[in-house]
């Protein structure tokens, strides 16, 4: 038994480029100004933490992890489809709901509260996956 | 003259060859730019040069994962192991795609290797939390295999709503289609439905329309998403999922579910989500009732 080495904890911040789109913890903090939504994070589909802004009782680590295993699965449904091919998705309790959407550099995870607007928040996630898929274009 | 000189010099001292260590800091701020695929050529440059780099070979496992290349991914991840047994992120990475595959025990065994280890290492303990859950017919690839010995239903159930199986019971054997568009009279499907899907929570079928070869694989697949999406609500200090709604290329799914069943409703992109709503509210409460 041990402490995990260094280099396999997740890093909090990749940098990114200061252009629209690229740079994910500033799109990440436009989300945030959502009404009632209470965290968010980017990951990349190996489930590290690009950006994340999370009350502070929610654990990053684990979420980033799930949050790109479920990204994946959602990818995963059709076989015809790859690489980002979902535009997004939106799972629901009774005391909250986690909004998911897929870019070519890993996924935007929103946290909303039950009074978010669904159809606002669903919105603003896809002009935000539309920004990043036009920044990270070749 | 002599500045040329000085510059020709500091010139040339630069050209030398990078050595494997900064080719991989190189590559890494590559990654974190975005720039994957320069990345990856650059990992695999310096992994030329050193092929025994545990850093090297992780590193390009995770770029592989970034650019959805899962069989690379895998045999970079395996190369670490070869080299370092018990490496947390080469098993983590490992067990991942082990679940996107729908082997839930390779998983679980990764895992558990990672965390006897590394007993702190909590995206290791989310995952295997997953795994655990997933019961084997919530498996897809086994899902989509036949199966020999028919998962039990609750005599009660049987009698009211055939299962639909690759083994069907005596009873769904007779007349399984006949039966199926009794329910679908029954449940009021909604002509704009593209698929139907009704389950129990280990995704044995009770209800689908239309049937075909893949539906059972489709069906676990659901329960497997279903699963996923619970863990990371109960991550984000929710409860368990109730409704979901997934937007595909062509279709938007909608998900309602509860601890005893699980329903989706494909409908075409144009449907509106107050009509599909209001459609999966209405079948979920007579599938409900026929369960009850």
């Amino acid at each position: 038994m041990g402490q995990l080495p260094l280099g396999a904890r997740v890093s909090t911040a990749v940098a990114a480029r200061p252009a629209l789109g690229r740079d994910l913890r500033a799109l990440l903090a436009e989300l945030m100004k959502l009404e009632h939504i209470t965290g968010g994070l980017v990951v990349a589909p190996d489930g590290l933490v690009i950006a994340a802004d999370l009350p502070r009782e929610v654990e990053a680590e684990p979420l980033s992890a799930l949050a790109a295993t479920l990204g994946r699965e959602l990818e995963l449904r059709g076989p015809q489809l790859r690489r980002g091919t979902f535009p997004m998705a939106q799972f629901a309790s009774v005391s909250g709901t986690a909004f998911l959407g897929s870019t070519p550099v890993g996924f935007i995870v929103l946290l909303g509260e039950p009074q978010a607007d669904n159809d606002a928040v669903r919105t603003a996630l896809r002009a935000a996956v539309g920004t990043v898929y036009r920044a990270w274009a070749r | 003259m002599v500045f040329a000189r000085i510059w020709h010099r500091l010139g040339g001292r630069r050209r030398r060859p990078p050595t494997s260590a900064q080719m991989f800091r190189q590559a890494q701020r590559l990654r974190d730019e975005g720039r994957f695929e320069d990345a990856a050529e650059l990992v695999a440059d310096a992994l030329i040069r050193e092929p025994g780099s545990v850093v090297g070979h992780l590193l390009a496992g995770s770029l592989h994962m970034t650019l959805r290349e899962s069989g690379q991914a895998r045999t970079s991840f395996e190369r670490v192991l070869a080299l370092e047994a018990t490496q947390p992120r080469a098993l983590l990475g490992l067990a991942r795609l082990a679940l996107e595959d729908g082997e839930a025990k390779t998983c679980r065994d990764l895992l558990s290797r990672a965390l006897a280890r590394y007993p702190d290492f909590p995206e290791a303990r989310a995952l295997l939390d997953v795994a655990r859950d997933l019961a084997p017919s919530a498996d897809p690839k086994r899902a989509a295999t036949p199966v020999l010995v028919p998962p039990a239903i609750p005599v009660a159930t049987a009698a009211r709503m055939p299962a639909v199986t690759t083994a069907p019971t005596p009873a769904a054997t007779q007349a399984p289609a006949a039966k199926s568009a009794t329910l679908a009279d029954r449940l009021r499907l909604p002509t704009e439905s593209r698929e139907a899907l009704f389950m129990r929570p280990d995704a044995t079928l009770v209800f689908a329309e239309p049937r075909g070869p893949r539906t059972e694989a489709v069906a676990a697949r659901a329960v497997k998403l279903a699963r996923i999406a619970t863990a990371v609500l109960a991550r984000s200090g929710f409860g368990p999922l109730r409704h979901a709604v997934i937007e595909g290329a062509a279709e938007t799914t909608y998900l309602r579910t509860d601890d005893a069943a699980l329903l989706t409703l494909a409908f075409d992109r144009d449907v509106t989500a107050a009509t599909a709503v209001s459609h999966l509210e209405r079948v979920w409460g007579s599938c409900r009732s026929e369960l009850a």
